[in-house]
């Protein structure tokens, strides 16, 4: 609203400004009056910026090294890394399950969407309607995650669809969410089907992107459609691969929407993953200084997977 | 042509892809008929023995449904509209103006992209605790609750997006000088340039930044959640759906929640079906969603 309004009257003083003074000049005028304009463009990002980014970072810091629990400003104490040191000291669930949980959980995501959406991606580029069976992969990526996660969590009980089709292949019934064994893998499974269509896109405009004259050199040749797969289509799908890869890894590390619907971590803390764990101790027991340095451990760890991603892509490019 | 050469393998498996993705959603309408102990007993069926509209009544009546509607509108439509402007605005500024600092701003741009969003929910509540002279506080943010408490908390961490800039700046950059100088020599300001030269051809990349935003708001669910605990009056649609399982009959539970996960997707569904290609463009540009 603000942002409309005040460049327009930079607009409106424009004029005035324009005859008076030598043509000498003029460049410099018309320079500096575009970095006036310009800065008023940015004007509400660069507010929002240092409110919504600067800001919170140095307070998250700032808490991350204190102990405070209410609202009052004043009651900030600041204890240095203790935060940290009790986040893995021994007995501290921190590292294990819960970091080890929030690995696995990506790793698991990855492995799954990553085989699902190269079969499909390989498969849909030799059909017609494309752009229906890439539409009806899609729906997961448009659904909230809270009807995602309650219709697989209703799936998984024991009257759902999942135990009904085991029943139906004379396979007992099995507790999924209830089980520490089993929950996990449940919720990476959900978690997975979720990925594969958006994965499934970025394969597929890899594959078109790899030229058809390579395909019918190797079929000049006698290869097979399995030699072919090894030797052709996964070689140059490599960046793409590689980009499916490390988006899901990191997202993969920070989601916990999911499981807060499906299992809220539990049973126990089988299901508890980092950004819940800091959202718990942060919302649920007011500790906002663990939590913070919670925080700060899981963004290290994924800003450690950025960083190899930008790495790998640069050289990546080094190749080419 | 040897990808062609085995297509009903490829059939099969896409085929068995899709229906592995559409059966939980239909899993959801169906059980969304179901009346009164017919879902979740032993054994299970996919069917409903008719088509029972009550649980939509009931899932209408216990929720809301009309104030959680408007929160989630509401909500959505300021969060989308602003990323729009201030997005349209920035890229604009950062990819034609020349101005001291601009690479600066460009790379703090980028950056923002790089810190996960859960750093920010502690101290984003705690910064809308304190916000001045809202809520009950005084000029030092103290005394009250701040804007926790208003539907302005649900909008405000998102109303600026560091990818929408980077996503309008890459676009603009290709709209070629000359037609910007000419209409500075019309006599355009900066301004009118954006407005009349420079939105008019963003078109298509402002459709595609829109649906995103519009689909990422409406279906937002932790910032949402921890500001309705605090107000339930600002409860949007995702969050109410998910406290919905403790207030209905609990024979009817699922067929309930179920039939109120359907009207919440309802309007994303449409709108997406409606504009998919420029949906499946903003995916393919941001990497990954």
């Amino acid at each position: 609203m603000v942002n409309t309004l005040t460049p327009a009257t930079t607009e409106r003083a424009a004029p005035s400004t324009r005859s008076a003074g030598p043509v000498v000049d003029g460049r410099a005028r018309v320079r500096r009056r575009q970095a006036v304009v310009a800065y008023l463009f940015l004007a509400p990002t660069l507010l929002f910026f240092a409110v919504f980014l600067i800001l919170p970072l140095g307070f998250a810091l700032l808490l991350s090294m204190s102990r405070w629990a209410g609202f009052d400003l004043g009651g900030i104490q600041p204890v240095g890394t203790d935060n940290f040191a009790s986040l893995f000291a021994d007995g501290s669930t921190f590292l294990a399950p819960i970091l080890t949980n929030t690995l696995l959980f990506a790793l698991g995501t990855v492995v799954l969407a990553l085989a699902g959406s190269v079969v499909v991606a390989t498969c849909i580029d030799n059909l017609r309607f494309q752009g229906l069976w890439r539409t009806l992969y899609f729906l997961p990526i448009v659904t909230t995650v809270v009807a995602v996660g309650n219709v697989w969590k209703f799936m998984y009980e024991p009257g759902g669809l999942v135990n009904g089709v085991l029943n139906t292949l004379g396979l007992g019934s099995v507790a999924f969410l209830q089980d520490p064994d089993t929950a996990l893998p449940s919720v990476v499974v959900v978690h997975a089907w979720g990925s594969v269509g958006s994965a499934v896109l970025v394969l597929t405009a890899g594959l078109k992107s790899i030229p058809e004259s390579y395909y019918e050199a190797a079929a000049l040749d006698g290869a097979g459609p399995v030699a072919v797969f090894w030797k052709i289509t996964l070689p140059l799908l490599r960046p793409s691969l590689l980009l499916v890869c490390i988006t899901q890894f990191i997202s993969g590390l920070q989601s916990f929407a999911l499981i807060t619907v499906m299992t809220k971590g539990g049973p126990g803390d089988a299901t508890n993953v980092a950004a819940l764990e800091m959202y718990r101790q942060a919302f649920l027991y007011g500790q906002w200084g663990p939590a913070s340095a919670a925080a700060f451990v899981l963004f290290v760890v994924v800003l450690v997977v950025t960083l190899a991603q930008l790495w790998i892509f640069r050289r990546k490019e080094e190749d080419v | 042509m040897i990808r062609r050469r085995f297509p009903w393998v490829s059939y099969l498996v896409v085929v068995t892809g899709a229906v592995l993705t559409v059966v939980p959603f239909l899993d959801m309408v169906m059980t969304s008929f179901k009346g009164a102990g017919e879902a979740g007993t032993l054994p299970y069926r996919f069917l409903p023995d008719a088509f029972d509209l009550s649980n939509y009544r009931a899932a209408i009546d216990q929720l809301d449904l009309p104030v959680l509607f408007r929160n989630s509108v509401i909500a959505t439509a300021v969060i989308t509209a602003s990323v729009l402007v201030t997005s349209s605005l920035a890229g604009y500024a950062l990819a034609k103006l020349r101005f001291p600092g601009r690479d600066f701003i460009f790379r703090l741009v980028l950056s923002t992209m790089m810190f996960p969003p859960f750093l920010f929910f502690i101290p984003h509540f705690l910064i809308l605790v304190h916000w001045p002279l809202a809520g009950g506080n005084d000029l030092f943010g103290r005394g009250g609750a701040g804007l926790t408490v208003s539907i302005a908390a649900l909008a405000m961490p998102f109303l600026v997006n560091g990818f929408g800039i980077f996503l309008m700046r890459q676009f603009m950059v290709s709209i070629p000088d000359e037609v910007l100088e000419a209409a500075r020599i019309d006599g355009a300001g900066e301004f009118g340039v954006w407005w009349r030269i420079v939105l008019p051809q963003t078109r298509p990349v402002v459709l595609t930044l829109g649906l995103l935003t519009f689909v990422h708001a409406w279906n937002e669910y932790i910032w949402a959640l921890l500001i309705s605990t605090a107000n339930p009056d600002v409860m949007t649609l995702p969050v109410g759906i998910q406290f919905l399982q403790d207030f209905v009959d609990p024979t009817r539970t699922m067929p309930i929640v179920m039939a109120g996960l359907v009207l919440s997707i309802l309007p994303v569904l449409i709108l997406f079906l409606l504009l998919q290609k420029y949906y499946i463009r903003g995916v393919m540009l941001s990497g990954l969603k």
